[in-house]
């Protein structure tokens, strides 16, 4: 019956080809969008980590103190400021940190290790702006921002990521409604011949199988054109982004397969449920 | 072979079979006639499950069908050929083809549903409009073909629903002696018509349905 499936599947695809393409179009667009989004999303990590730690100061020290100097006024001000948590962040991280904003420092940075980085600590309390007192200190260098500028831009690298994954869904959801749509019209314009087939002893898969390859090829072609799509998008968005010193973005094979996956998943499971609510509705 | 039992049968309260009971053996030939609206289509789908009864039991080949499980109604209908009285054939298929399809089900190969296909319509005549299409062909010729799907995977029981309507007196008493011929192979065969020429043909046990009910039931001519 696989034979059978897949000719008269080609039949339906023949018939209405251009109903399928735009399928396949509009199928491609959200999955690719999401595809990107993804991509962007993990580009902006560190930004929206900054959003999540809003309540986190960086300071940095001195860097000619020496370890006894700096351990004793860590510990002093752990005494006086109770409230405040505070946390070394050891030179190899900072030096990850700047590398993934600054990739033309990674050389540099590889050499020593980070070893000549000041020595950086967060402090994190509820109120940011009592860290200002540090400024004074004479082992302090700088202490950093604490107006909500971090928070704020991580927040809308977050709000981006939400309102284009949004987009997404709602794209893919009006897609699979149209290829439901499509597959319900089908069944209606079939519906002499799937009775006749049923009197004679056709089995239900038998009645699916041609509906299921042609909802499923026209989502092959789009995860395909999905793929190909962030790819391109991803890649320019890359190429601009390494042009003004920012890390490049990265697409990863596991969201291209799994774009091509949702590209044939997602029209399947509409037909599955339109066929079988058409079996159920024609059994009453 | 087929066992009705107290079978009602309503349409929007309207009544289309009473109290229905009957027997047919495996192996009988049996005529269902009565005039139209008596109940003959009703019955006849009654046994191959396109309808269920309001109250009653429908037996068919040791199975009960009148609730059969909508997962068992394709292994109930592949053992019975039926013959529509409007045919039914796949407009999109050739004749040939419309032949095949069915054989298919039954696990023939490509090959051997061709060749078994090719056989019963050289038997009905049709041999030379495999290639056609069904409204390519005359309404004598589609229900040959529609006979010949039924016919084609030898069912043990046919179910035929005016299958002369559409056929000359020649056809028709062609027709009648293939399905003697198969019905002396061993098939049951329970053949509805109005026609009395039909009916006067040859020797066989008849049940008139008048107003859904059993108004006689024994050989025919009595």
């Amino acid at each position: 019956m696989i034979r059978h499936a897949l000719a008269e599947g080609w039949l339906l695809l023949r018939h209405r080809g251009l109903v399928s393409l735009f399928l396949a179009l509009a199928l491609a667009i959200p999955i690719g969008l999401a595809g990107v989004t993804w991509s962007i999303m993990r580009w902006l990590e560190p930004a929206i980590g900054t959003a999540q730690r809003a309540n986190v100061v960086a300071v940095l020290l001195h860097p000619h103190m020496g370890d006894d100097q700096r351990v004793a006024w860590l510990e002093s001000q752990r005494r006086e400021h109770p409230g405040w948590q505070i946390e070394v962040v050891a030179p190899e991280e900072l030096a990850q940190r700047l590398v993934h904003w600054f990739p033309y420092l990674t050389d540099l940075l590889a050499r020593d290790g980070g070893a000549m980085l000041p020595p950086l600590v967060e402090i994190t309390t509820a109120d940011p702006e009592s860290v200002a007192v540090l400024e004074r200190s004479p082992a302090v260098i700088a202490v950093g921002p604490r107006t909500p500028l971090s928070s704020l831009l991580g927040r809308a690298s977050r709000g981006l990521g939400v309102a284009l994954a949004a987009a997404s869904f709602v794209l893919a959801i009006s897609a699979v409604l149209l290829a439901a749509v499509w597959v319900h019209l089908e069944l209606y314009r079939h519906a002499d011949e799937i009775t006749i087939m049923r009197l004679v002893g056709a089995t239900e898969s038998t009645i699916r199988g041609p509906f299921l390859v042609a909802t499923a090829a026209p989502g092959l072609v789009a995860g395909a054109l999905a793929a190909l799509g962030t790819s391109a998008v991803v890649d320019a968005l890359s190429r601009l982004a390494v042009a003004l010193g920012l890390p490049g973005l990265i697409v990863s094979f596991g969201l291209l397969a799994a774009q091509a996956g949702a590209g044939v998943l997602l029209p399947l499971a509409a037909a599955v449920v339109t066929l079988m609510r058409h079996a159920a509705a024609e059994g009453e | 072979m087929i066992r009705l039992r107290s079978v009602d049968k309503e349409y929007d309260g309207r009544k289309v079979l009473r109290s229905l009971d009957l027997q047919v053996d495996a192996g009988e030939f049996l005529f269902v006639t009565g005039p139209s609206g008596a109940g003959k289509t009703t019955l006849l789908r009654l046994l191959y499950a396109a309808e269920h009864p309001t109250a009653g039991e429908v037996w068919v080949g040791g199975e009960r069908v009148d609730n059969i499980a909508r997962a068992r109604l394709p292994g109930l209908r592949r053992k019975i050929g039926v013959i529509f009285q409007d045919f039914k054939l796949l407009r999109r298929k050739t004749v040939l083809e419309n032949i095949t399809f069915v054989l298919r089900f039954h696990g023939l190969s490509q090959r051997e549903a061709h060749r078994r296909a090719y056989l019963v319509l050289k038997r009905l005549g049709l041999h030379h409009r495999q290639s056609a299409l069904p409204d390519a062909l005359s309404g004598g010729e589609q229900q040959r073909v529609a006979i010949a799907r039924a016919l084609a995977y030898q069912p043990r029981l046919i179910l035929a629903d005016e299958p002369t309507g559409n056929l000359d007196a020649d056809l028709a008493g062609e027709l009648l002696s293939l399905l003697c011929d198969i019905n002396y192979q061993g098939a049951t065969v329970i053949l509805a018509t109005h026609d009395n020429g039909l009916l006067e043909s040859i020797p066989a046990r008849t049940i008139v349905l008048h107003g859904g009910a059993i108004h006689y039931d024994g050989m025919w001519p009595p």
